[in-house]
């Protein structure tokens, strides 16, 4: 099979949905000796892409966006062992994290596939993330951005906290912290100092790789 | 024209009769335990039916609403169904630990007893407050549809993607979650509650297709046949719209409810605000609700809040004239009030002021 073919299989996997056959291109692309990198931005990300394109077009809905970031994951478990220690190490590094007493994390989620669709090395913290560990990960790992999320208004000061912690530690300057989530705006994200606040994941991994 | 009644300015905002005024309901069910006893948990007020109806028999006191909606939270019947339901002291209870680790588990649901649990709670408190209340104000009983309760109990991403790898599983759960809300509807019947309030999450653009949400949970078959059942059992139907870009053709044109209250969020290119709602058609049979900001309740001032109240009267009394709808929109929260200890009491009566001041009705 060709190198064309391989990647657009990777792609119509993800876009389909169908992890048994990203995990199969995802093979082929290491036994035809693709590069790793490659085989990821132009098959399985491009998929990606489509998808958040027909999802910001109201083609596709919440469930094939799920199905998609849920293949584009079993492509990427094949293929990140592949890429070289120092490809990722140039790769800008970003966290996500729904904050401590909030489970709430399909929104989250959805950031994390996007972001690492853009290029980002993403670590997911998880869902109800006490403040400390977002605070002391952030400097510890040294990431270059952070993307916290609530759905509930009491939980909403946790974010505050997330961005005094940084303060306090002498990290903030290092990191763009962006925050998202149905109670929060614009306006919040301004009065407790977070860098931004989007309504939906595709515009907050695009604000991000612009900003980097 | 004379002050009218609670129950007489919604009853002629349903039937566009004249209204003295629009009515208003700030959706505040939860905040009101801080006007219990100098202030209850949020455990006790969800496990104990007579302070759930104390909060709304005070709140009514303190603020004089038009209307009384019993919600409690969106994990009661989950957590009646077997899932964990984490219950911090201040917090709106969630469900952390769903039930369903594989396809074989959505077979094993059974409808719960009713009258255990929190069901049970909700049930009794909300007949306790209707007794109360019902010759005062419209109240209403508050369900979660069955795909909510689905995708609570089960967790919405792994319901989201069995939709598309499992959907005859998914279907078999949510009959016996369309079995439940038969139970509770006819249980909310008992209550003496006027209407009945559903929450039909997942009925928004950013979640499902009409596709999706037609299959599984739409008109033909689960919410149609409950809305239905609802009004079969005396109740006027009403929807409560949790999310940005409803699906307003099927819940409002297609389900034909008595009262809509739509969310707020004006961030989402799409979602329409109150003055294009009612333009566009969606006021003419059914008394809409909303949309101001819930956060404004915890972080605006009343000044600021009276000044978004004023203005969301003058955008719907305009938009109501133009169509001949006098009085039809009730001036709400678009969600519930946030049901925090930091919520300030004097901007929900704020709300009501401006309404009684700007929200007056030239006939």
């Amino acid at each position: 099979m060709s190198k064309e073919a391989i990647l657009n299989k990777l792609s119509d996997a993800v876009v389909g949905g169908k992890v048994d056959l990203a995990k199969e291109g995802a093979k082929e692309a290491l036994a035809a000796k693709i590069d790793a990198l490659d085989a990821i931005n132009n098959g399985l990300v491009k998929g990606m892409s489509i998808i958040g394109d027909k999802y910001a077009a109201r083609q596709v809905f919440l469930p094939q966006v799920l199905m998609s970031a849920h293949t584009m994951y079993a492509g990427l478990d094949l293929l990140l062992p592949a890429i070289p220690k120092s490809a990722m190490a140039s790769m800008k590094k970003a966290a996500t994290a729904v904050v401590e007493g909030d489970v709430h994390d399909i929104g989250k989620n959805i950031v994390k596939t996007m972001l690492t669709a853009g290029g980002f090395d993403v670590t997911d913290l998880g869902k109800d993330v006490p403040i400390s560990t977002i605070v002391s990960e952030t400097k510890a790992k040294k990431w270059d951005a952070l993307a916290l999320s609530t759905l509930m208004t009491p939980t909403m000061d946790g974010m505050k906290a997330a961005v005094d912690g940084l303060i306090e530690n002498g990290y903030r300057k290092n990191v763009k912290v962006c925050i998202g989530g149905a109670p929060t705006s614009p306006a919040f994200a301004k009065e407790i100092g977070a860098d931004h606040r989007d309504a939906n994941a595709q515009d907050c991994a695009a604000w991000l790789k612009e900003v980097f | 024209m004379a002050e009218m009644s609670h129950i007489e300015r919604v009853m002629a905002a349903i039937t566009n009769a004249k209204g003295d005024r629009l009515s208003t309901y700030p959706i505040a069910c939860g905040v009101n335990r801080n006007l219990v006893n100098g202030g209850i948990t949020y455990r006790d007020w969800a496990h104990n039916s007579k302070l759930f109806a104390q909060a709304f028999i005070e709140g009514q006191k303190a603020y004089g609403f038009d209307y009384a909606i019993g919600l409690m939270d969106l994990s009661v019947m989950a957590g009646d169904l077997g899932a964990g339901v984490r219950m911090d002291e201040q917090n709106t209870p969630f469900v952390d630990k769903p039930v369903v680790k594989s396809v074989e588990d959505y077979e094993k649901f059974k409808v719960p007893d009713i009258k255990k649990g929190r069901s049970g709670v909700i049930l009794e408190g909300t007949k306790l407050f209707c007794d109360v209340l019902k010759t005062q104000v419209i109240t209403a009983g508050f369900l979660e549809g069955p795909l909510l309760a689905l995708t609570q109990v089960a967790g919405a991403e792994r319901v989201f993607m069995d939709m598309f790898t499992n959907p005859s599983a998914v279907h078999k759960a949510l009959a016996v979650m369309t079995a439940y809300d038969v139970e509770m509807v006819k249980g909310f019947a008992k209550t003496g509650c006027a209407g009945l309030c559903w929450d039909y999450l997942w009925g928004n653009y950013s979640c499902l297709g009409d596709k999706e949400y037609d299959e599984f949970e739409g008109q033909k078959k689960y919410a149609g046949d409950l809305n239905e059942l609802t009004t079969k059992e005396g109740m006027a139907f009403c929807i409560h719209n949790c999310a940005d870009l409803p699906h307003l053709d099927t819940q409002i044109k297609a389900f034909k409810p008595v009262i809509y209250s739509m969310a707020y969020y004006p961030l989402i290119p799409g979602s329409p605000s109150a003055k294009e709602t009612i333009e566009q058609g969606y006021a003419d049979n059914c008394l809409v609700g909303g949309q101001i900001d819930p956060q404004l309740f915890i972080r605006g001032s009343v000044e600021k809040i009276t000044q978004v109240t004023k203005d969301l009267c003058h955008e719907v009394k305009t938009a109501l004239c133009k169509r001949g709808l006098g009085s039809r929109y009730i001036i709400a929260s678009g969600c519930e009030v946030p049901p925090d200890v930091h919520t300030k009491k004097e901007n929900i009566k704020a709300v009501v002021d401006a309404t009684k001041k700007y929200g007056v009705v030239d006939w």
